[in-house]
């Protein structure tokens, strides 16, 4: 699973008001190489929870992005940073782990990249 | 609708049902009479919600079981489309396998067209996240995906799935672009309003509650964005016709069973339920004899030498999934199942 997807999850037991982001608590971290493309990462940088990737990226091992995103307008010449958001995005995989609810501690489990989100009956 | 060859649509406005159909609209449950997955809300109360669940449980265990066990038997023969090819009405040319393995990309192609995201160039842009509901080993969101040049997460029942789809997306480089988990159609873990476009292509027939699944459809789609259902469905109810007659349902329940197909509704029933939703543009279409060549082509490769070995080796559900596959034939023949597409978009 990558941090993409991760920006995207939510836990949605009953009443539960916190649902996003899930906290990450990791067994196993690869790295899978992706081409680099800047445009698909301009276009992202509107559409991610820039909190939820620095944090979920943090409980990654990766502490090198900034807490704010930069300007849209000066993206264009920050290639430093744009390959930071690259890595975090879409290289960093978890492999072994769990995404917690930070409100109820509700573990989902995530095998071979997979996460399983399906909730039991008496949660929704 | 039987005048026109082409795929014909409908454009509805009102329909006779639809006002009865609010009152009513939170308990309409769709079951097969005989399933186990009996699900009616009734004043038996806790004891009947207890039975629910546990027989929800039971049939998303089997659907993800039938799906882990068929799924790699299905890809090796077909491929990773795991829907109807799309036809020209009445083509009696003998197709090869190429040509039904377009006729699935055709699929694709005409439903996007038919909800209008591929009316130009403008709507297409718009689609930036696609959510794949159902997406088998993730052939959809990957065309859709590279298509669009958008973002596509598939959910599914079988880890299976998930994780084949997850390689083939790796193996093409679209890693980046297209993800799928393990999760639950009728609970989707999104927030509302992300998706510029829900994919929901034959994975409808599994739903046990419609109106749930009909619901979810709606609260994950942004607003202008599109919802696309191409499904299995029943004949639509006469007017004053309160429910299929015995033999029909008979006909259904014995394909249910094998496919793990808890209910089936109509076309009409889809467009009622986003009726209720306050959608725009919503339409339908009886696509029935778009996939006439379907079955039948499946049926002959599964008779090849190469079929029936692969058959015997992945296991029962495969077996008798395919013994089934006769029955949908007969259900298309007879009119009882229609193949149908409904789509609409949420107001902005």
């Amino acid at each position: 699973m990558r941090l993409i997807v991760h920006n995207m999850l939510s836990c949605n037991i009953r009443g539960v008001v916190n649902k996003f982001p899930l906290r990450i608590e990791p067994e196993k971290i690869i790295v899978k190489e992706v081409d680099f493309n800047p445009d698909f990462l301009k276009h992202m940088i509107a559409k991610i929870d820039w909190k939820a990737l620095v944090d979920g990226a943090r409980s990654m091992g990766y502490t090198e992005l900034p807490d704010h995103a930069p300007d849209t307008t000066t993206l264009e010449s920050d290639e430093p940073f744009l390959r930071k958001f690259h890595h975090s995005l879409l290289e960093l995989h978890l492999e072994e782990g769990s995404l917690v609810c930070s409100e109820t501690g509700r573990k989902f489990p995530v095998n071979k990249g997979i996460p399983n989100m399906l909730f039991h009956e008496d949660e929704v | 609708m039987k005048a026109t060859l082409a795929p014909s649509s409908l454009t509805f406005t009102s329909l006779p049902y639809s006002s009865s159909f609010h009152s009513s609209s939170s308990s309409l449950l769709f079951r097969c009479p005989s399933s186990s997955a009996s699900m009616t809300t009734t004043t038996r109360g806790n004891v009947a919600v207890a039975a629910a669940a546990t027989s929800t449980e039971a049939l998303r265990k089997g659907i993800a079981e039938f799906y882990n066990e068929t799924s790699g038997l299905w890809e090796e023969i077909w491929g990773d489309h795991m829907h109807h090819g799309f036809y020209d009405p009445d083509s009696s040319v003998q197709l090869s396998d190429s040509g039904h393995r377009e006729a699935q990309i055709r699929m694709i192609e005409e439903s996007l067209r038919f909800s209008g995201v591929t009316t130009d160039e403008e709507e297409e842009k718009k689609i930036k996240k696609i959510v794949d509901v159902g997406c088998g080993i993730g052939g959809s969101s990957r065309y859709l995906a590279s298509k669009f040049g958008a973002e596509s997460i598939g959910i599914t029942l079988s880890p299976v799935q998930a994780k084949r789809a997850n390689d083939l997306a790796a193996a093409q480089s679209l890693a980046h672009k297209v993800s799928f988990q393990v999760a639950d159609a009728l609970e989707q873990p999104f927030e509302d309003g992300k998706f510029d476009l829900v994919w929901s292509m034959e994975s409808g027939e599994h739903m046990p509650d419609k109106a749930k699944f009909v619901n979810e459809l709606v609260r994950v789609v942004a607003p202008g964005g599109r919802i696309i259902i191409v499904t299995w469905c029943h004949r639509n109810l006469s007017e004053g016709e309160k429910a299929l007659q015995p033999w029909e349902q008979n006909l259904l329940d014995r394909i249910c069973k094998t496919f793990y197909l808890p209910a089936w509704c109509s076309t009409d029933d889809y467009v009622h339920l986003l009726q209720s939703h306050s959608l725009q543009d919503i339409k339908c279409a009886d696509w029935s004899e778009n996939v006439a060549p379907f079955w039948p082509a499946v049926i002959r490769t599964a008779l090849t030498w190469k079929g029936l070995v692969s058959l015997l080796r992945s296991g029962m559900k495969s077996i008798k999934g395919a013994l089934t596959m006769p029955l949908m034939i007969e259900g298309y023949k007879k009119g009882v199942i229609k193949f149908g597409i409904i789509t609409c978009r949420k107001p902005l």
